[in-house]
């Protein structure tokens, strides 16, 4: 009875999967990110679609994507001639660092430009027309959340330290272009742990090359810890039909007491 | 078996479709040089996050009862794979391969799980995402 019961689940998640994987998405993206079938641009096989645009002609980038920043090494994604060169002190910050003391692991926020493995949600409020706020929801690494301010605000001069900062967007052409300073300096780049300072400046271009991938590009500028500015490209892909779930990583952590060996390694 | 054939293969397809890491490095966590196989009956299941785990009892050489503690991805990569919470049970009679953790510990990062009628399915370990 177990069995046929794990081989009914097996089946039926890996065909609802599949058929999602091979038809054209019901489900896809819509504006403000709420799922719908009223997309025309992403009929058809998702990955080749155009990128959809909402009425008023600004590129629609909401729907549920998974990845992708730096995971495992924030220098996988180095754009050609770009080079990671580390001041002194952060390198020698970043050799001391345990594998057991990333904050990730020990479900805390990423930060960014890191993210983790698990899907989040691109939503715009107002959903249909020029937006003012922009929310990235994570499914993880905890449940958290993004908001980028789009109404031509500036960053105040008052800004504490935060793990993911103040950020304003603006459109340069199909691309979404979003600013953030006011980091804290305690989340990593990556596994290997690549440090940071608070005087983090990050600017990420968020440009939906076709519909199912959303190609992000980011510099980062850290005169605290880095010799010159690096750029980084990651690739996000679209996955339709899917929801969040709940991800609540504090829950049952005992991966930090098992976890050896330095960060680098 | 024909049936359990294709669901097996249709999950290797879906695991590699969902293909993503662990919150945590793999290879801090456990040794992938260090593959295990245990036998055993599940004595708990914890669908819990940031990973779920399941607790198998060992015959040791001495006839007495070794508890591993083996973990697989998250609850929701495995959901979102065709597991539910129910999947495995406490009773269940499986051998499992894995990864040792590098802690030392009974404890192993589980890469497939089998049944005592045969059917093996992928586990989705952190290894593989999740």
């Amino acid at each position: 009875m177990r069995k046929q019961l794990l081989v009914a689940a097996l089946a039926a998640g890996a065909l609802a999967q599949l058929a999602s994987a091979q038809q054209a998405p019901r489900d896809a993206t819509s504006p403000a990110g709420s799922g719908g079938s009223s997309n025309a641009a992403l009929v058809g096989a998702v990955p080749d679609a155009p990128p959809p645009k909402l009425p008023d002609g600004t590129p629609d980038l909401t729907g549920v994507w998974v990845g992708s920043g730096p995971i495992g090494d924030i220098g996988m994604g180095l754009l050609p001639g770009e080079e990671i060169v580390l001041l002194p002190a952060a390198e020698a910050l970043m050799k001391s660092r345990m594998a057991a003391d990333d904050p990730e692991a020990r479900c805390l926020p990423t930060g960014v430009p890191r993210i983790a493995p698990y899907p989040w949600r691109l939503v715009q409020s107002p959903a249909y027309g020029k937006a003012t706020h922009l929310f990235f929801l994570y499914e993880g690494n905890i449940h958290s959340f993004r908001q980028i301010f789009m109404d031509g605000r500036e960053h105040p001069d008052d800004l504490e330290p935060t793990w993911y900062g103040h950020s304003v967007g603006h459109w340069e052409g199909d691309s979404l272009v979003i600013e953030t300073v006011g980091f804290n300096d305690l989340f990593w780049f990556d596994f290997v742990g690549h440090p940071h300072t608070t005087q983090l400046r990050t600017v990420e271009r968020y440009t939906r090359t076709k519909a199912g991938e959303l190609e992000v590009v980011t510099t980062v500028y850290d005169p605290g810890a880095y010799a010159k500015p690096f750029t980084v490209k990651f690739t996000h892909t679209l996955r339709p039909g899917w929801e969040l779930m709940e991800y609540i990583c504090n829950e049952n952590n005992q991966d930090v007491e098992h976890i050896r060996g330095a960060a680098g390694l | 078996m024909k049936v359990g054939s294709f669901v097996l293969a249709a999950a290797l397809v879906l695991c590699a479709v969902v293909r993503a890491e662990a919150h945590h490095s793999f290879a801090a966590q456990y040794d992938g040089n260090k593959p295990v196989t245990l036998k055993g009956t599940v004595t708990k299941v914890e669908w819990t996050n940031p990973h779920a785990r399941f607790y198998i009892d060992v015959p040791g050489a001495d006839g007495k009862a070794v508890n591993w503690n083996l973990e697989l991805a998250s609850p929701n990569y495995l959901k979102r794979a065709g597991w539910s919470s129910t999947s495995l049970k406490e009773g269940d009679e499986v051998t499992v391969e894995g990864s040792l953790a590098r802690s030392g510990a009974n404890m192993a990062n589980a890469r497939t799980v089998t049944f005592a009628d045969g059917t093996r399915v992928f586990a989705r370990s952190a290894q593989d995402g999740g």
